[in-house]
């Protein structure tokens, strides 16, 4: 690692306008590490229970002031919010409001962090003669410091333990935590002032000006009376695989369920009921608050950004609009991003070709041809694609703070600096930086605690819950792979080619009768009785449950 | 170089809270200052409802550990006394190398000393030998908020090393690959009445 050392009297082009450029970019950067240490500890959200590895690698931009923010990381809504300026102040306020809206927001913590600039009429001050004079690393080392302090006190604080309360999994209580932030915030009144202890923490002198964190708070908050609302609520899920509503037998093509009573339309989207851990099942109203719409499955806690601009802005945890919404049905508790796309847990290999060679009711023969094949694997997609309907979910990368959001495109500090050397060596061009320190980039996201692709979690999610679903969709998954084929490859000249790898064992699927379909689908509707038979125990075991519970 | 003391709060405590005290303050002050990169670890206290953060150092986790345990051992054998731990900070410096010496000197730039008053579980027998289950359950009860009011007294002595740390930082040396020279001292059985290690006295007095 890149050292930093004091030497007096400031590093070669430390001082002056180099030394300027340095806390041009230092201090900005400390207002948005400020921040987003506030921002992880009190944004309240399901933390992921693993501690990143010793050996997870840290981004180059963690690695400002030397403090990566991982455990816990800051929350998505921090890559939304414009990137602090060191003109301007940083004020981040930290309420509680009783659940359910309708309660006034009473701020717990304000955190203000600034930089005040040297007095244009005192440059012949010693104070900003010391100030331009002061080598950077000198500061820098200094913020590091005070960074530490930040990290320490906002653990200390009374309001830690209302957000790691607020983030236990399984509850809802009868208060919300939010954040507010901006730069500038409304004065407190005389009685609110009066019942706030402030810290102040010492300045670091840089040569932009004082650096300058402080925070008011109330110094206890048993007055709020954190009141857990109620548990997870038991959810009845009407369309559960083998349910009428949701009817497998619809994905089939036409050929196969010609026999079959006409189902219900399979719902576009729906819960996906047993790869979700719903790690924070809430009461519907609060669903409301942390997933945008109720039928969120999988939301992200991010709230609608805020506006850029000097104006007080409120990120509040579960606003009506997020930025990433993930369509679904009934559950919409606050969802970890690990989690992988269900779908992918439930990967279907394509059918193996079907001959459908056979009689139709009417006599008529059914061709399948590759056309048919490739509708029959996309419905059969679609079965699967429709429980959680997820979008890209983001890397995980994006967990661990990577604010690509926030941070320019360079994503470095601008100024380049020599391991071998004490001194800072500036460069003004937009090279990556490697003030203060020159490491690489990290490992991909794989090696990196927790990111493990989100597949496992996924997997490891959708098998701690729900197994008899998963063992009757992994049923029907193995009957419809080990299903005959019913494609006629002779007599459609787009099958030369699938004919020609399948060889010999197509031939005898060449010809397939009426009979054949309707054994398979006889073979299906089993399967169908045998899901709902399940499904219904399944429901009264969880009916009976939740009446002995209340 | 000057060397920086901080006298942190006393803090009256049981046997059985030493450790949960002591790895707070010293990994606390481990955290300030231990300027190079480290991997934050939040960690709760067992007894008290305190979150501390630890720098992630495998090594430095056990260090701390070994000593406290060192110090509870002594404890045990000197019970119901007043002592000190001291965490030092310290520079080697080669004094006067020569062809046929080569010493090196120890320059503390920085000391911490966390003043305990570790109470015997025996001071207390008195009221436990109570009959009434009443006084049982009031010596619960007053245990309970003895134990609150340690956890505030502990929250204002990390308030008091946030504000220490930032405060003198001028004489912090240069920030190097891996973590400054450090040594935790604990009374030796050969200690005064008071517990202070001989060494330590030395160093304040000639700082």
């Amino acid at each position: 690692m890149a050292t930093l050392s004091d030497s007096a009297g400031g590093v070669g082009g430390g001082g002056g306008g180099g030394g300027r450029a340095g806390a041009e970019l230092m201090v900005p950067q400390f207002h948005l590490k400020a921040l987003h240490a506030i921002l992880a500890v009190r944004a309240p959200r399901p933390l992921s229970a693993a501690a990143p590895s010793p050996a997870a690698s840290i981004r180059r931009r963690d690695r400002w002031f030397h403090l990566p923010l991982h455990a816990p990381p800051p929350p998505p809504a921090a890559e939304h919010l414009p990137e602090p300026s060191a003109a301007e102040p940083l004020v981040v306020d930290v309420y509680l409001t009783p659940s359910g809206g309708g309660g006034t927001e009473e701020v717990v913590e304000r955190w203000t962090v600034s930089c005040e600039p040297w007095p244009a009429g005192a440059r012949a001050s010693s104070s900003a003669a010391a100030g331009e004079g002061l080598a950077v690393n000198r500061a820098y080392k200094r913020c590091i410091t005070l960074l530490r302090s930040v990290y320490t006190a906002l653990r200390i604080l009374p309001a830690y333990r209302v957000f790691r309360q607020l983030c236990a999994s399984g509850q809802s209580y009868n208060y919300e935590m939010g954040f507010r932030v901006g730069s500038f915030a409304a004065p407190f009144t005389r009685a609110e002032e009066k019942a706030m202890s402030t810290r102040r923490f010492a300045p670091v002198e840089t040569q932009l000006g004082r650096l300058v964190v402080s925070v008011q708070y109330l110094p206890s908050l048993a007055a709020f009376n954190l009141e857990i609302c109620s548990l997870a609520p038991a959810m009845l899920i009407t369309d559960y695989v083998g349910s009428p509503a949701a009817d497998p037998m619809r994905a089939f093509p036409a050929s196969l369920t010609a026999a079959s009573s006409s189902a219900p339309a399979f719902p576009p989207r729906r819960p996906n009921s047993w790869a979700s851990p719903a790690p924070w099942p809430q009461s519907p109203v609060q669903q409301a608050k942390f997933s945008p719409p109720p039928a969120a499955l999988y939301a992200s806690p991010t709230p609608s950004p805020p506006t850029f601009g000097g104006g007080y802005l409120q990120s509040r945890l579960g606003a009506e609009t997020a930025p990433m919404v993930i369509p679904g049905g009934g559950r919409g508790p606050v969802h970890n991003r690990h989690m992988s796309d269900p779908v992918r847990g439930f990967m279907l290999p394509p059918p193996s070709p079907k001959n459908t060679n056979g009689n139709r009711p009417d006599g008529t023969e059914v061709h399948d041809t590759p056309t048919e094949t490739g509708r029959m694997v996309l419905r059969m997609a679609d079965l699967y694609a429709n429980l959680p309907s997820v979008p890209k979910i983001k890397d995980s990368r994006d967990e661990y703070g990577r604010f690509s959001g926030v941070f320019s495109s360079s994503g470095s500090p601008r100024l380049g600096f020599s391991r071998s050397s004490s001194r800072l060596s500036m460069q003004d061009d937009t090279d990556d930086l490697d003030f203060p320190f020159a490491v690489d980039d990290v490992d991909p996201p794989d090696s990196r605690p927790g990111s493990s692709g989100g597949k496992d979690v996924g997997d490891q999610a959708s098998s701690s819950s729900h197994k008899s679903q998963d063992a009757a969709v992994g049923y029907l998954v193995h009957m419809l792979k080990s299903a005959r084929p019913l494609r006629d490859s002779s007599n459609s000249p787009h099958t030369s080619r699938v004919e020609s790898v399948e060889g010999s064992t197509t031939s005898s699927f060449m010809s397939r009768r009426t009979s054949d379909a309707f054994e398979e689908l006889e073979s299906f509707k089993e399967i169908k009785e045998n899901l709902l038979a399940r499904s219904r125990s399944r429901m009264q075991e969880s009916l009976d449950k939740s009446l002995r519970h209340s | 170089m000057n060397c920086e003391t901080c006298q942190l709060k006393e803090l009256e405590l049981e046997q059985d809270e030493i450790k949960d005290v002591l790895r707070c303050i010293l990994h606390t002050i481990f955290f300030h200052r231990t300027l190079t990169l480290v991997r934050p670890k939040d960690v709760d206290c067992d007894l008290f409802e305190i979150t501390y953060v630890q720098c992630g150092l495998p090594d430095l986790e056990k260090e701390v550990d070994e000593k406290i345990n060192q110090f509870i051992a002594w404890v045990e054998k000197h019970p119901n006394r007043r002592s000190q731990v001291c965490l030092s900070f310290f520079e080697d410096k080669n004094k006067n190398p020569s062809w046929f010496t080569n010493k090196t000197e120890r320059i503390y730039w920085e000391q911490w000393f966390i003043n305990l008053h570790v109470a015997s579980p025996k001071g207390h027998g008195k009221s436990r030998s109570s009959k009434a289950t009443s006084i049982g359950g009031k010596a619960l009860e007053e245990a309970r908020s003895k134990r609150a009011a340690l956890g505030l007294l502990i929250q204002e002595v990390l308030f008091q090393i946030i504000n220490f740390a930032n405060e003198k930082k001028d004489h912090i040396p240069a920030i190097s690959d891996r973590i400054f020279n450090h040594e935790i001292s604990i009374p030796s059985s050969s200690d005064s009445v008071f517990g202070w290690n001989v060494d330590v006295l030395r160093r304040v007095l000639n700082s």
